[in-house]
This record gives C-alpha cells, sequence and structure tokens, in this order.
C-alpha cells in the first residue's frame, strides 16, 4: 500500500441512519482533531462535491436515498480519481459488487471503534 | 480493497444497544488517552463532549426503563437475573455517569488536580474491570498528535 499522510484531512460520513452517522462522525473527529462533514443521502452529499472542494474521503453507507452508495462513488471517484471512498454495508451481498466496482475499503455493519480506528490509521497517518 | 468489521454471518443492522456499547468504549478510550497526555484540539474535545452527552443520556434512559418495568410489576426473574446482579448494573450505570460527567469536564479543562484525576483513573479502573475492558493507548499511536 502506498504511504499515505493527509494533513487537514477531509472527510464526509454518508449514512441516513442518524445515530450510526453521529457515531460514525464523533469518532473520526475526535481521531482527526478536524471537522467531520455528514450528510443523510447520497444526492445531498454529491450535491456538496460538485459545489465546493471534494473530501478527500468518503465513508459512505450503500442503501441511502438519492443516489446509493455505488452511484455516488462512480460519480466521486470520476470527479476526484486519486481519493479515497469506503463503503458501508450490513448486507454481507454488498461486498462483492464493493469491491468490484473500485471501492478501497468495505465496513462491515456493526461497525466498531477499532475499525474505525484501522480506517483512520490506513487512509489518513499511514506513513 | 481491505475489509473492515465482521465476518459476512455475522453482519446486521446496527442497534441502539450496539451504539451505546460503542460510543462507551469510544469514552473509556477518550478518558484513558487524556490521562496518557494525548494533546486535546479544539474538535477532539467537541468529540468528547458528544459522546459523553450521548452516554450519560442513553444510561439514564437504560435505568428509568429498566426501574419503570419493575414500577409495572415486571420484576426480572431470579434465576436470570439475581439480585445482586441487578444491583451490580445499577452501579455500573452510576459509574458510567459519573465518566460521561469527568469526560466533559475534562474537555472543559476543568478536570484538573491530582486527585480529581486520580479519581477518573479509579473510575475508568472499575468500570474497566466489569467489562472485561482492554486498551493500550500504544495501539493508537496517532492520538498523540492533535
Amino acid at each position: 500500500m502506498n504511504p499515505v499522510n493527509i494533513p487537514n484531512v477531509k472527510i464526509a460520513v454518508i449514512d441516513d441512519d442518524l445515530t450510526v452517522r453521529d457515531f460514525v462522525v464523533t469518532v473520526l473527529m475526535y481521531c482527526v482533531n478536524r471537522d467531520v462533514l455528514s450528510f443523510d443521502s447520497g444526492s445531498a452529499a454529491w450535491r456538496y462535491i460538485e459545489d465546493y472542494e471534494s473530501p478527500d474521503i468518503i465513508i459512505s453507507e450503500i442503501d441511502v436515498p438519492g443516489l446509493n452508495g455505488f452511484e455516488l462513488m462512480a460519480k466521486f471517484k470520476e470527479k476526484s480519481p486519486g481519493k479515497k471512498c469506503l463503503l458501508m454495508s450490513d448486507n454481507p451481498a454488498n461486498e462483492q459488487p464493493a469491491r468490484h466496482s473500485g471501492a478501497d475499503a468495505f465496513l462491515a455493519k456493526p461497525v466498531s471503534v477499532n475499525d474505525l480506528f484501522r480506517v483512520v490509521q490506513t487512509f489518513v497517518v499511514r506513513d | 480493497m481491505i475489509k473492515l468489521g465482521p465476518a459476512s454471518v455475522r453482519m446486521r443492522a446496527m442497534s441502539d444497544d450496539d451504539i451505546f456499547s460503542s460510543r462507551l468504549k469510544l469514552l473509556i478510550i477518550m478518558a484513558k488517552a487524556y490521562l496518557s497526555d494525548c494533546p486535546l484540539g479544539n474538535y477532539r474535545k467537541k468529540a468528547i463532549i458528544e459522546n459523553a452527552n450521548h452516554v450519560f443520556y442513553h444510561s439514564l434512559h437504560l435505568v428509568s426503563v429498566s426501574s419503570t418495568l419493575k414500577d409495572k410489576g415486571f420484576e426480572p426473574q431470579t434465576e436470570i437475573v439475581s439480585k445482586k446482579k441487578t444491583s451490580e448494573e445499577h452501579l455500573l450505570h452510576q459509574r458510567v455517569q459519573l465518566l460521561a460527567v469527568m469526560a466533559k469536564a475534562l474537555a472543559e479543562d476543568r478536570l484538573r488536580g491530582h486527585f480529581r484525576k486520580k479519581a477518573l483513573t479509579d473510575n475508568l479502573n472499575k468500570i474497566c474491570e466489569t467489562l472485561i475492558f482492554k486498551f493500550q493507548i500504544r495501539d493508537v499511536n496517532f492520538l498523540k498528535v492533535a
């Protein structure tokens, strides 16, 4: 894996389940000591990405309203090829499609604190 | 692509209990990181306060649901939950709520002095003994940088 060390990393979390989304945001905000963007739908996230600067990393639930995780990732990767997209799901059937569609990581739910620490270790501070 | 999280057969939607236990674990890590002199930036402080609030109110809710059930005559069956266990759970929730208050205090720079830090350490140790929770700050070196 290539060395990674992103200063002032910008992360976006997309999930329509507020309790899960808030939990993921809290862990990541604590780890990176930066604000973390959060959206309840793929379309809201994409509107932000189109209008403003792309985040360095997006972490999206696959089954979200508007654009689903796969559709959001395709648009995001087309706009910002070097940036990372991590997909989350509680459905095992989504793992292989995530792999084939070019996701950088697949986060199986229930997501733990350690899993999110590994996300930071792997995609933000690994050097 | 890397895969994180449970094996396929154990994948499922996250319940309120999953969120509570994960947030409690995070709160313990936050407190241990503070005691290990990991630096606190503004967003870390914000994350600690948000997490402490979630844990505090969820724990309060769990205690009130349990006492409401008792008030309505739903006593736990003695062979399933002994009175001793119920009392231990109550005590654990009181310690968890205290931890949440302490975590908020540390994020607001109000947890100063040797004895307050000792009280935090003692409370953490008791909670970790009950939950059999093991964690080393060296496992997450990135917390040493804010």
